[in-house]
């Protein structure tokens, strides 16, 4: 007992090391990995949060009309790994640091995010494409914003165009 | 003429047992005559599981195949599709990994010399280690988001740099522990309970720790200088300057002070990495489909070797993933442990090799 006699003794000195939650807020750190949050300006629907997801908890289900799809993330299945919002291309899903979970038995299936994110359209024959927001064209658009607006179909037929146009003009420089 | 045996039943749920294991042991009066040992209680089909996987799913399911080796799991897992596929690891995410399972091993140990303490009956001190151990978890918690299931290695590298703000403060946190390590080193090497309470039961020879092939801090207790990280290095361990510790006696309390001696070895490796960490990416963005083939990884875990088999046939999901855990080595040599102890010193003995039933039963 004795050598551990003046450590009991600093500890009874300092005090309790526990945080006195709830009467006073825990310490959490800004890093931690709590709750997921969905910013569904930013999703273009890859479904790479849906791949990479051991738990299961991510959904995503054409909408009966076919104008989008629906966005589903259960908070209580999800196990808090992170991994989708480490492979979300835009930053649309990130973790927060909010770890305070409770509720109610009758809210277990709707504590949840559930978003509806409409299908973006082709600027030019005005089919359905992945969402194509403001805040998606700025991420991931900026290379050429305008055939980043385009159907797979379009954006073949403006490639083509544009390459056609560009083996024309030396053939008119030099006649 | 009456029996001067019976059994006794210790577990599968027991007071002084961490995690469901049952021992049915033939007891003479006070002494233990044989054991046998039964398992099976916390099985949850993991390796069917990851089966039914894709790769990236895996590491988090592997991750919490066992909450105290949380990090070698994964880890070794992403070595072996690495193995498997190719990839070559960025030098920056070798290093951020051995920090993570280095971490991962000083919570590890305290933790287990701190159930030590509170099997022998010192609360106090329990409550002592745990509190210290409590310094590693915030250290978790600040750099990694997660007090257990650090969530660092993916395939192809890392998760989460260590950068200007959580560097330092990792090495704050190193440097508020070293001292408490060195003085609970004192109390569990000197206290006359402790002492009289661990030393000499549960002896492992180094003959018999060579027949039972065990692994990790219960072989190098017994002289047996087996460590992966020294043996078969991996990551960056070739470039660290570290001591393998080992020790003769082979007992419980031998085994408690070779797992603090190692947390002060792990202490001086994270510093070494921190300051050693060349600059660079911490993964690759483009992971290259996994071929049809075999793979294995091994490293140690906080408990000894862990080894990971690994069979891909090209798609998505592997073929097979098998797992062999330091403890399924272990256990076996707690035959030889409990052999001549005393009914109350079974817990103690037990405790010493550290066991990890949902690692083992998975």
């Amino acid at each position: 007992m004795l050598p551990f006699l003046k450590i009991m003794l600093r500890n009874l000195i300092l005090g309790p090391s526990t945080d006195p939650f709830p009467f006073a807020p825990a310490k959490t750190h800004k890093n931690f990995r709590g709750c997921a949050v969905f910013d569904p300006e930013k999703c273009i629907l890859c479904g790479i949060c849906r791949h990479v997801c051991a738990a299961g908890a991510i959904q995503l289900r054409v909408s009966e009309d076919g104008s989008g799809m629906q966005y589903m993330l259960w908070h209580n299945s999800c196990v808090f790994c992170g991994m989708c919002a480490h492979y979300c291309p835009t930053g649309a899903l990130t973790m927060s640091d909010n770890w305070h979970l409770v509720h109610t038995g009758a809210e277990m299936f709707s504590n949840c995010i559930s978003s509806f994110i409409p299908f973006g359209e082709c600027a030019q024959c005005g089919a359905k494409i992945q969402p194509r927001t403001q805040a998606i064209i700025d991420k991931i658009g900026e290379r050429s914003p305008e055939r980043f607006l385009l159907c797979p179909k379009c954006k073949r037929e403006s490639i083509v165009r544009n390459v056609a146009k560009v083996n024309h003009l030396p053939a008119e420089e030099n006649p | 003429m009456t029996s001067t045996t019976y059994t006794l039943p210790v577990g599968p749920l027991h007071v002084a047992l961490e995690e469901p294991m049952y021992f049915d042991i033939q007891v003479e009066g006070e002494t233990v005559r044989s054991v046998e040992l039964a398992a099976g209680h916390v099985h949850r089909g993991m390796e069917a599981l990851a089966m039914q996987r894709n790769y990236f799913q895996n590491v988090t399911l592997t991750e919490r195949v066992c909450s105290l080796c949380s990090n070698s799991h994964p880890c070794t897992y992403c070595m072996a599709v690495e193995n498997l596929s190719g990839i070559l690891v960025p030098q920056r995410a070798q290093y951020l990994r051995v920090i993570a399972d280095e971490v991962k091993r000083i919570a590890s140990h305290l933790f287990n010399v701190g159930i030590m303490a509170h099997l022998t009956g010192f609360d106090s001190l329990f409550m002592h280690a745990m509190e210290i151990r409590e310094i590693m978890q915030d250290a978790k918690e600040g750099v990694y988001g997660n007090r257990m299931n650090l969530g660092q290695c993916i395939i192809s590298g890392c998760r989460r740099d260590i950068d200007d703000s959580t560097g330092p403060f990792l090495l704050g946190q190193l440097e508020l522990l070293k001292p408490q390590l060195d003085e609970l080193y004192g109390v569990f090497e000197r206290d006359p309970l402790i002492r009289t309470r661990t030393r000499g039961i549960g002896l492992l020879s180094f003959e018999a720790a060579k027949r039972h092939a065990v692994v990790g801090p219960v072989a190098r207790a017994s002289g047996v200088a087996y460590d992966v990280r020294r043996k078969a290095p991996y990551a960056v361990y070739p470039d660290l300057d570290f001591e393998v510790q080992t020790d003769t006696k082979g007992d419980v309390h031998s085994r408690a002070l070779l797992r603090l001696r190692e947390a002060v070895e792990s202490v001086k490796i994270i510093k070494q990495c921190l300051r050693q960490m060349p600059e660079g990416p911490i993964n690759i963005k483009a992971i290259p489909p996994i071929p049809p083939g075999e793979a294995v990884a091994r490293s140690e875990a906080p408990r000894g070797e862990l080894f990971y088999y690994l069979r891909s046939d090209g798609k998505d999901t592997p073929q097979r993933l098998k797992w062999r855990v330091p403890t399924y080595m272990n256990w076996e040599a707690l035959q030889d442990m409990l052999a001549n102890c005393q009914v109350a010193d079974i817990a103690l003995i037990v405790n010493s090799i550290d066991p990890c039933i949902s690692c083992t039963e998975r």
